[in-house]
């Protein structure tokens, strides 16, 4: 038998319009083609304490550069290094004082290229 | 005088990409925080195109009290690049400290500092993670393989070289920044050509090493002398010495075994 | 935040312009062209490297401070197919425009690399006699006794910098015109996030697929295709990348569960937008904020010594068929210059010493646009034309061009009865709106 069903389903997947299960780049080596100059100094804060007791978490699905991220019991986890300092995150984020938002120091931060 | 020697590199000619490294910009922190510790200047030198002068008026804008270019537009060996810079440090006055990065963009040898040493005659301590003002000397940790560190008491004049972690440049001033914009740097001229036979780039030789016959009555004995293992455990020694006496049994033993030439005779070139 | 200072103490510059993007850089050669000292604060290391857009700049306003411009600037690909194109889940509706007159000067669009566009017209100013300071943040303002604004903080160390006049071009966030309370209230619903993959491929096979030759270069811009979050895509060619993203309503992409990248790897994977961009290797991924609302959510645009330009000022126009920025950003940034320059030279820096800058907006097309296209966001943006609309014109499309033999053609009025029936949409709301886009667009 020539026929291999798991080969078959795979080729009919590729080529519809089907979302793909997996994502073609992992978001790490999404991020990793742009670069960023990362200075000591976060320049966003999170209060946790506020966001303990949000149930939207709108930051964690807007973020382009997906710096937060929700953990187990509850509370952010959120990064500052990989950002692209768009502002999305205080935009969107509904608790007055959660999210402290400036540019980095100057010269540091992301650095574009082909964009 | 404290000088700093910065490498300009850029990777693919665009100045927007083109820089020092972290090294290098924490070789001047360091060189700025003995200067203002032992009250004196700090001279950033490099050696390298026009563009190398963004650089310069950046470690002026930081706080380097002078600049110098050395004219260099090739890429060169790292001993003559150490050899062209030690002459216009020299020249520029008497020099307590040499600071360097310990490695450059390009991710070179890291040795252009140890020639630097050689060429200046001076004590040279490299790769350090941490280093201290200690009366009109400094003390400085140096990392070693397998996690261990080196504390080293070090005493002017001598070379260091920093990792990038050791310290971050300060940020310039405002009125600095926009002052260095337009500050002149000096320019000299560097090396016309190759300085010498090591500039040319050819495939590594090993040294031909004189091998004494094999010992034994017959051929299989013979060859017996060549592979038994006992042969090569008759090289390992170990001795008890001063390290004086200690160096000189190492590069006597090196000259036996053949790693070394002896001295007068020509090695050949490699 | 703003630090008051002395009276006495005198300006250390004529203008201080934030921000080295287009509306900076052009204020910024105005000024210097005019003989005053001016100073150009940059953020980034250098000149454009914060930035990101959608992909097509329109530099025919560059035409009166750079003639020949497009002989020296750093351009990708001259735009000569404008393509519009409707998305649902299985069809795809083009309006495919080309032209040969935008292939050679003065052109009409071009994409390129801001890192590259914005670092080009940086140097100019620079080259005209600006002072360019990279690597320097504004953050705050400097007052005198009377809260007029005298000068700008930066985060170097003593960092003040007074100046007669700031210019605020610290784009789309802009601190500044918030510090300086020209804006009134800052809502999420004015934004819209724009995502990009920029995609490499080679330039035999981008030419291939665009149908186009050397320098000419294609924009498509998407309605649909957004995975149900309001906003659209774009795909356009580089010399040898596409951009490919989406533009995102914040808060209807807050409200739903799909991530950014999710949703241009949907727009990706359509089977209209799958043929362009296959095998295309991420080179680069990036972000960037848009005002989208356009002259609604525009701030007061001058105070006592300060005015806003560019982004920071919201001149950025989003009406569906135009989605323009840079051009608004250009303009505005020269309209503050000579507003500037006039006052200084008058010795009145005041609100009303600058009301020049409003003046020569209104003259120009960045408010007549503004204000004709008031409505434009909103409308582009509403739910019915952004889920209902495309399905309900793909459908009727279909259907005519559909052959269901042995039944015979229906005529195109029966099929937009029924396909409106069958949409749902009412036609209150078909006509409330078509009014609407008459109005808007007409």
């Amino acid at each position: 038998m020539s026929g291999d069903p798991i080969g078959r389903v795979r080729w009919s997947s590729a080529h519809s319009n089907i979302r793909s299960e997996w994502p073609e780049v992992s978001f790490e080596d999404r991020i990793g083609t742009t670069r960023f100059d990362v200075h000591e100094r976060a320049h966003i804060v999170v209060d946790g304490a506020v966001c303990a007791d949000c149930s939207t978490r709108e930051c964690v699905v807007a973020c382009p550069a997906k710096l937060f991220v929700p953990t187990a019991d509850g509370g952010i986890l959120f990064n500052y290094e990989q950002c692209f300092e768009c502002g999305t995150c205080y935009l969107v984020c509904n608790r007055e004082g959660a999210i402290t938002w400036t540019y980095p120091e100057g010269g540091h931060g992301v650095v574009f290229r082909r964009t | 005088m404290i000088a700093v020697c910065w490498k300009w590199v850029a990777l693919d000619d665009d100045v927007r990409w083109a820089g020092v490294s972290e090294a290098d910009r924490a070789a001047l922190e360091v060189a700025l925080r003995l200067a203002s510790a032992h009250d004196d200047v700090v001279l950033v030198v490099s050696l390298g195109p026009s563009e190398a002068e963004i650089g310069l008026r950046q470690a002026l804008a930081a706080g380097a009290h002078e600049v110098l270019r050395i004219d260099a537009s090739t890429e060169l060996t790292s001993r003559a690049a150490a050899e062209t810079l030690a002459i216009e440090i020299a020249a520029s006055g008497p020099v307590r400290w040499v600071v360097c990065g310990d490695y450059s963009p390009d991710r070179g040898s890291g040795s252009v500092p140890a020639f630097l040493a050689a060429e200046l005659g001076v004590a040279q301590a490299l790769g350090l993670v941490q280093v201290d003002v200690a009366g009109p000397g400094i003390t400085a940790r140096r990392r070693l393989d397998g996690g261990r560190r080196e504390e080293l008491a070090i005493d002017a004049p001598a070379v260091i070289s920093v990792e990038g972690s050791i310290a971050s440049l300060r940020r310039a001033p405002l009125a600095r920044e926009m002052a260095a914009k337009a500050a002149p740097v000096t320019v000299r001229p560097g090396p016309a050509g190759p300085l010498d036979d090591d500039a040319l780039v050819a495939p590594f030789r090993p040294r031909p090493r004189v091998m004494p016959a094999p010992a034994g009555d017959d051929a299989l004995a013979r060859v017996r002398s060549l592979v038994q293992p006992t042969a090569a455990a008759g090289r390992s020694e170990t001795v008890v010495a001063d390290p004086p006496e200690a160096a000189q049994r190492i590069v006597a033993a090196l000259r036996a075994w053949g790693y070394l030439a002896d001295p007068g005779t020509i090695s050949p070139a490699s | 935040m703003s630090d008051t200072v002395a009276d006495a103490a005198p300006a250390d510059v004529d203008v201080v312009v934030v921000g080295a993007g287009p509306a900076g850089s052009c204020a910024a050669t105005v000024l210097a062209r005019a003989g005053h000292s001016v100073v150009l604060l940059e953020r980034g290391p250098f000149a454009g490297s914060k930035n990101m857009y959608g992909g097509v700049v329109y530099p025919r306003i560059l035409d009166q401070l750079h003639p020949q411009w497009w002989e020296h600037a750093p351009v990708q690909r001259w735009v000569v197919r404008r393509s519009t194109m409707l998305l649902t889940d299985t069809q795809a509706l083009t309006v495919d425009f080309r032209t040969q007159s935008w292939a050679a000067p003065p052109y009409n669009g071009a994409t390129a690399y801001r890192p590259d566009f914005d670092h080009w017209l940086a140097g100019l100013a620079e080259a005209d006699g600006a002072q360019l300071v990279c690597a320097t943040t504004a953050v705050g303002l400097l007052r005198d006794e009377a809260g007029r604004v005298v000068g700008v903080r930066t985060d170097r160390p003593d960092g003040d910098l007074r100046a007669r006049v700031v210019i605020a071009c610290d784009g789309v966030n802009s601190f500044l015109a918030k510090e300086a309370g020209l804006y009134t209230a800052t809502d999420a619903a004015n934004y819209t996030l724009g995502v990009k993959e920029t995609l490499a491929l080679p330039k035999e096979v981008i030419d291939e697929r665009f149908g186009v030759r050397d320098r000419e270069g294609v924009d498509i811009e998407i309605l649909g295709g957004t995975g149900g979050v309001n906003g659209g895509g774009f795909v356009y060619t580089n010399l040898d990348t596409l951009g490919v993203g989406v533009v995102l309503k914040l808060p209807a992409l807050a409200a739903q569960s799909a991530r950014p990248e999710q949703i241009i790897a949907g727009l990706k994977e359509h089977p209209a937008i799958a043929p362009l961009v296959e095998g295309g290797e991420i080179k680069e991924y990036s972000a960037h904020l848009i005002p989208e609302a356009g002259r609604s959510m525009m701030p007061t645009l001058a105070t006592d010594g300060m005015l806003v330009a560019g982004d920071a000022a919201a001149m950025c126009l989003a009406a569906g068929i135009w989605l323009e920025g840079v051009n608004f950003a250009m303009a505005s940034g020269i309209a503050a210059g000579e507003a500037a320059s006039e006052a200084l030279r008058r010795g009145d820096v005041s609100t009303a010493g600058l009301a020049g800058y409003e003046r020569r907006l209104h003259d120009s097309f960045v408010l007549r646009d503004h204000e004709k296209l008031r409505r434009a966001p909103a409308l582009v943006l509403s739910d019915r034309v952004q889920h209902q609309y495309p399905q309900f014109v793909a459908d009727v499309v279909e259907r005519m061009f559909r052959v269901d033999n042995p039944a015979a053609k229906p005529g195109l009025n029966r099929i937009v009865r029924e396909e409106r029936k069958r949409s749902g949409l009412r036609w209150r709301d078909l006509l409330r709106d078509a009014i609407d886009g008459a109005r808007t667009f007409g």
